[in-house]
């Protein structure tokens, strides 16, 4: 009935950063601001004593509001934040100076909360302890809260069922509240991984993105959205079959999501007991805790531009460092490096405006343009490479011919040049190798496998490539298919490329996140596959309870389909029989 | 009045939950509490001021408690922080 209104509504799609996985599907909720600055007010003196009144009930009100919310719910966690913004109440310190600046200085309520919050929320945000930080979030909100209680406005009412926050930033206390009110997911533009929010919005298993630039593309309240806390995405009036498809993943997450965790911890092994790696995608230093937790081997990529995206001057030390901190966490295990792969959807300062930025000047590209970046950036892999010998591996991004691989090596040569003639030590067998990700050097996998070490392949651009399909322009969006026979045809050219020269193979993005297709890679002989730590669990279940055999027999139907649709079938099928056999 | 120097020796320092820790032992009495850190005083019952001094591992301060009952509520102060906020 309402076809033709949405069909006029453009799907909008956004990403960021999954910080809490599952599905969640329901209208926008725009999380109002706080408040940047308040008027200073004075009052009739008469009015004194009974505004101090007025602010001394709100904060009973706000109160009696945290205790509920307390019994209300579970887990140690969560009350004890709801302990800690209980105190921040009760505090004498601070309801004196409350106090003071109504009943000796004539101030309004509103100012006087405002002001006396603000004294100790600039003075936490001056140390430099993390968690000071982390708290000031929640100091501010119940700064605001107080105030709006004072002027009885609550936004409780206005949040529907099941909605979808979007925020600039949420404090634990909110996102306990909202969750008390069935909101499906939280957007967050600011707001790290390691947050409290987003620890908590786990631990409520409340599907989260951060790092969202949501506020760019005027999102209305209640507009209906679905979010994807495994991968990232967000689509604002989505189609029918993307919403379709979203319930069915919904309900096929929440039966797995109980049982996958366990198997973290369990061998990387077939149940015919043949061997697989699964390693992390990386991009963050607060994403390491959840390598042990969620059983990744070592990491199959770094990406390294946020780190130089940071630094202006691409500095090598600032560059070890984090490098260190990361291979230092990784617990033995390898460490693939990516160089730095700005162009595409991320972009340098200095990058100008391109008509089309994905077949652009990007990765290897721009860094062959840029020799002293690139130098810088080499130095610092080389020099961490010295501290942990045999741990570390280089990988070249956006390859698209074999002279690029060449002057890589040749940079490389310079580099270890001059750390020898600085007797500074280096990791001389450093493996260098390339993302397989344009079609062109994927055709090419035999000849780039003699002067390479590892092939990566990168299926998000090499799918995109091939098939000519923008990723992020919603009219062709149901091109997009990494499925399609074409990929899978190219991939096994690779594999057979790297076979030649007997180097190994593995796949770093989204498709192998997926376990059907992690299945199909595996019957097709790749079997290291790295993904972002989210999605470990549900893959390592999967193949773990599967056999080499099925696996090949999966990848044969897969690569000689002939329509896309009949591979989609095939690997659904599979990954239905699979859930089903092993539910009974 | 009694006073004594304490040292922080969680790992962690004086972060959010020993605060509230802190704030809810000393509550508990009766006597004034301070707290003297870098030449700063401090009430001890505040949980905004305790998080202000954002004291890290082997950060030294002067407890001072002043009251009816400031030997007991000292003693039971002081053995928190040198248990490093575990309560049992």
């Amino acid at each position: 009935m309402n076809k033709s209104i949405k069909e006029t509504e453009k799907t909008v799609r956004l990403t960021g950063n999954p910080a809490s996985g599952g599905i969640g599907m329901g209208p926008a909720w725009i999380m109002p601001e706080s408040k940047a600055s308040v008027k200073p007010e004075k009052i009739d003196k008469s009015k004194a004593e009974s505004e101090l009144d007025r602010v001394q009930k709100a904060v009973g009100d706000v109160l009696d509001g945290f205790e509920k919310l307390k019994s209300g719910s579970e887990g140690d966690e969560i009350n004890q934040i709801l302990d800690a913004q209980i105190e921040v109440l009760k505090d004498p310190q601070l309801m004196e100076e409350i106090r003071s600046k109504i009943i000796e200085k004539y101030f309004g309520p509103s100012y006087a909360i405002f002001e006396s919050f603000n004294k100790y929320i600039e003075l936490l945000d001056g140390t430099n302890a993390e968690w000071a930080k982390e708290r000031m979030v929640d100091i501010v909100s119940i700064r605001d809260e107080l105030m709006q209680t004072l002027q009885s406005r609550n936004y409780d009412m206005l949040v529907e069922k099941s909605s979808i926050v979007f925020a600039d930033e949420i404090s634990a206390t909110d996102l306990i509240k909202l969750s008390s009110m069935d909101i499906s997911g939280i957007v967050m533009h600011k707001g790290g991984l390691t947050s409290h929010a987003v620890i908590l919005a786990q631990s409520l298993d409340l599907p989260c993105v951060v790092g969202v630039d949501w506020q760019r593309v005027k999102v209305q309240q209640k507009a209906p959205v679905l979010l994807d806390g495994d991968s990232g995405e967000i689509f604002i009036h989505p189609s029918e079959e993307k919403r379709e498809n979203f319930i069915e993943r919904q309900q096929l997450h929440k039966e797995k999501k109980s049982k996958v965790l366990e198997w973290a911890e369990k061998p990387a092994e077939t149940n015919c007991g043949s061997s697989f790696t699964i390693r992390a995608n990386i991009e963050f230093e607060n994403e390491l805790a959840r390598l042990k937790t969620h059983g990744a081997k070592g990491i199959g990529l770094l990406r390294t531009e946020s780190c130089l995206f940071q630094s202006t001057n691409f500095d090598v030390e600032a560059q070890m460092k984090f490098y260190r901190t990361v291979v230092e966490k990784a617990d033995g295990e390898s460490v693939t490096i990516r160089l730095f792969d700005a162009g595409g959807d991320k972009l340098l300062e200095d990058h100008g405006n391109e008509s089309n930025p994905f077949l652009g000047w990007r990765g290897i590209r721009m860094l062959l343009d840029k020799p002293e970046m690139l130098h810088h950036q080499i130095e610092a892999i080389l020099r961490i490479s010295g501290e942990f010998p045999g741990q570390l591996k280089l990988m070249v991004p956006m390859v698209s011919r074999i002279e690029e691989i060449e002057s890589v090596h040749q940079t490389v040569e310079n580099v270890k040049q001059t750390l020898k003639e600085k007797g500074i030590s280096f990791d001389d067998d450093l493996p260098i190798g390339i993302m397989i990700e344009v079609p062109g050097i994927a055709l090419m996998a035999s000849e780039a496998a003699e002067i390479v070490d590892f092939f990566s392949i990168g299926t998000n651009d090499l799918t995109q490539y091939t098939l000519a399909v923008d990723r992020g322009n919603e009219h062709i969006s149901g091109l997009y298919t990494s499925t399609h026979p074409a990929v899978w045809r190219l991939i096994k050219m690779v594999k057979e490329g790297a076979d030649t020269q007997g180097i190994p193979v593995s796949v770093c993005g989204e498709m192998a996140a997926r376990p059907e297709l992690a299945a199909c890679f595996l019957g097709m002989g790749i079997n290291e596959i790295s993904m972002t730590t989210n999605s470990i669990p549900s893959v390592k279940s999967v193949l773990c309870r599967s056999s080499l055999r099925e696996m090949q027999k999966l990848a044969e139907h897969v690569l000689g389909s002939t329509h896309v649709k009949k591979a989609d079938e095939l690997l659904k099928e599979w990954l239905h029989e699979k859930t089903e056999s092993l539910n009974r | 009045m009694v006073t004594r120097d304490v040292k922080i020796l969680n790992e962690a320092g004086l972060h959010a939950r020993p605060s509230s820790e802190l704030v809810k032992l000393a509550s508990s009495f009766e006597s004034e509490f301070f707290i003297e850190m870098y030449g700063y005083r401090i009430n001890g019952k505040s949980i905004l001021g305790i998080m202000t001094l954002a004291a890290e591992e082997g950060a030294e301060m002067t407890l001072i408690v002043d009251g009816p009952d400031e030997e007991e509520a000292l003693e039971a102060i002081s053995n928190l922080i040198d248990n490093k906020f575990k309560t049992s």
